[in-house]
């Protein structure tokens, strides 16, 4: 079988995923908010700018002026399964549990859709809460695991996926009664070629089961031609949104993974010879960024901050068929806290999206 | 002469109003979209930003319309009276609207002339605004105008709109940018721009110059780029506390625009002054900020008390 190389390497704008990060992100925040803010306003006003404000603790920013709108998004908790019974989700550690009650209409995922209480202890659980009630759960997801890389090894049942220079090599495992049904988004799962799977977590592998869409014809080192833009890019972009795993990640940050980030920072993708453009002609944004993440299918919005590169994300092609067909390109990739927000179901991959920069 | 200067005025403001909303329509058609934060709608909260544009478009097309069809002996009298009355305030307003805007939001073009006025405003935005303002003011009480009647008189006409035009174009940012149109250029917003060009241009720079001093060491604690700006941030110090020094630098080719501030290095707070740092513009409008406020208090957007607003990235479990 093969195995994961282990090897990794980081740069400034795919700094670790840690409080680091998110420091990064705010001051930077505020210090745009100092410039484009006159100071005497500031004074004025004898408070912190309020364009880099982010939402507190009591939730009270009105919607549409901070990141998020706490009266409409739903809430995710991710834990591990310590019980379960028909009415009763228990999640947590020993000793810090939470505890959510399980209507009728609750729906749970473990390779399938499935009762809520079929889910098993020990399972690594996300956990959609309802809009209304942080206690009650709204949908559950159990051990789902994503995989979106380049394949770099294969085997008879096996891929290597290499997901960025910033991220450890991770092994998919396609059980043959998965194969057809992969193979028909996924043709060609050769070296070279992309692949984004959707499974289930086994230790350190996916059990990959589904398509999360459809392959780009093309290898990954040779991304078609971007098209010339000319005049200015718009303020809104369409396309498609994904979400990635936490690996290094606090679960539960609302961020996104921009596909964009200024080449001169210095990252470890251009160092490794990757293309320098995407397939989409972004704008060039920085960490601390803010986007307005829009899901065209549920009409929900909100202020993400950008909290990485999204090396891989850049190089597909795809489109988002949600609802609708989706312009070509990756827009976003999102962390789960946020595509969660967002009203995306996870097993389904993305949502048709649009993002407006600059506000 | 004076007679003929006047004269002039109607066609040329007539023709900036219906090349201003001509341009907002092509921006329109292109992003289908009037949402975008671009002149004086950047100062209103989102959901009003598109019927504010589509408005100031319906108006320039009204005015400069009116403005051609009122010149004559059609329409003479209290009509006229209404168009060029109409056209004075307009950019009375605008050259209002554009100094707050170069207050609040100096990262934001004047959208005059749609996607061509994407350079934040300058005071060549600014001139242009109070010239076609006073250009239309002289236009009041101006009889019907008639062809000229002979060679000497058309030519002279043709002189004085040929020099106003020059003086427009001299005030004009959005003509550079549609010569560099005529061949194909990256927009700033994708343009790849070394971080070493963005430094010399701001050592270049009478910010640099003046700010300097400030500054506690050569090596920029951070820098990073955003849509057509890079951030420069050094170490500073201010009454005895750490401080940074923020400059923006717009990603131009030539004599980028450059703002600055001082912030506390540990709350991120802005300091409020900056020794020897440029006025932003001849007038104080603070004045004006006060109805800002209340604007968007109406408007239900005015933010709370966000002094309690943490610097971290926000949770889902915040929510």
């Amino acid at each position: 079988m093969p195995s994961a190389r282990a090897d990794c390497s980081c740069c400034d704008r795919c700094a670790d995923a840690g409080g680091a990060e998110g420091a990064t992100a705010a001051r930077r925040r505020f210090r745009k908010a100092a410039i484009f803010r006159p100071q005497s306003e500031a004074a004025y006003r004898g408070r912190r700018p309020t364009t880099a404000g982010v939402i507190n603790g009591t939730g009270s920013l009105v919607p549409g002026n901070g990141f998020a709108n706490p009266a409409e998004l739903p809430r995710t908790v991710t834990g591990t399964v310590l019980d379960v019974s028909p009415h009763v989700l228990v999640v947590g550690e020993i000793g810090c549990e939470q505890r959510f009650i399980l209507t009728a209409d609750a729906v749970a995922w473990r390779g399938s859709l499935l009762e809520p209480a079929a889910v098993r202890q020990g399972d690594r659980t996300v956990i959609r809460l309802h809009p209304s009630n942080r206690n009650v759960a709204d949908r559950i997801w159990a051990n789902i695991g994503r995989v979106t890389g380049i394949i770099t090894e294969r085997s008879a049942t096996t891929l290597v996926v290499d997901e960025g220079a910033t991220r450890e090599p991770q092994v998919v495992t396609i059980q043959p009664r998965h194969l057809g049904r992969i193979l028909v988004r996924f043709p060609t799962l050769e070296p070279g070629f992309l692949v984004d799977i959707i499974g289930l977590r086994r230790g350190g592998e996916l059990d990959g089961m589904i398509p999360a869409t459809s392959q780009p014809a093309y290898p990954a080192n040779r991304l078609p031609t971007p098209p010339l833009v000319s005049g200015h890019v718009p303020d809104s972009i369409s396309g498609s949104a994904t979400w990635h795993e936490p690996r290094d990640e606090p679960p539960g940050v609302l961020g996104v993974a921009y596909p964009a980030l200024d080449p001169e920072t210095g990252c470890a993708e251009d160092a490794a010879g990757r293309p320098g453009h995407g397939y989409m002609r972004l704008p060039y944004l920085a960490v601390g960024s803010v986007l307005r993440v829009k899901n065209d299918c549920t009409g929900k919005d909100c202020l993400v901050p950008v909290t990485r590169c999204a090396s891989m994300a850049r190089l597909f092609n795809d489109r988002c068929v949600t609802c609708g067909t989706s312009p070509r390109g990756r827009i976003a990739d999102l962390t789960l806290a946020s595509f969660i927000a967002l009203g995306g179901e996870l097993e389904r991959g993305c949502f048709n999206a649009t993002i407006t920069i600059g506000e | 002469m004076l007679i003929a200067v006047r004269e002039v005025q109607i066609p040329l403001v007539a023709v900036m109003l219906l090349g201003g909303c001509s341009a907002k329509l092509l921006r329109i058609t292109r992003t289908g979209s009037m949402d975008g934060a671009l002149g004086p709608t950047a100062l209103f909260p989102l959901r009003l930003r598109g019927p504010l544009a589509i408005t100031v478009c319906a108006i320039e097309l009204g005015l400069g319309l009116g403005l051609i069809l009122t010149a004559g002996q059609l329409g003479a009298g209290t009509s006229a009276m209404c168009m060029r009355l109409g056209a004075c305030l307009l950019f009375l307003v605008a050259t209002s609207a554009l100094f707050e805007l170069r207050a609040t939001r100096p990262d934001v073009g004047c959208g005059c002339f749609g996607d061509f006025s994407t350079a934040p405003v300058s005071i060549r935005t600014l001139a242009r605004s109070a010239l076609l303002a006073v250009a239309a003011l002289s236009t009041i009480g101006l009889k019907p105008i008639h062809p000229p009647k002979s060679s000497a008189a058309a030519l002279l006409l043709l002189a004085i709109l040929a020099a106003e035009l020059v003086v427009l174009g001299v005030l004009s940012p959005e003509l550079g940018e549609g010569l560099v149109r005529l061949g194909y250029a990256e927009p700033c917003e994708l343009r790849d721009v070394p971080t070493e060009r963005t430094m010399a241009a701001l050592r270049r720079s009478k910010y640099w110059r003046r700010l300097s001093g400030l500054i506690a060491s050569e090596t920029p604690a951070d820098t990073w780029r955003e849509l057509c700006w890079r951030y420069v941030v050094y170490p500073s110090t201010y009454m005895d506390r750490n401080a940074e020094l923020v400059f923006a630098v717009f990603l131009r080719q030539r004599r980028p625009t450059i703002h600055a501030a001082l912030v506390d290095a540990v709350t991120g707070e802005p300091l409020p002054m900056l020794p020897g740092q440029p006025a932003r513009g001849w007038l104080n409008l603070a004045w004006l900020r006060p109805v800002n406020v209340l604007a968007a208090r109406l408007a239900g957007l005015a933010a709370p008390d966000t002094a309690s607003a943490g610097p971290d990235i926000p949770f889902s479990s915040d929510l």
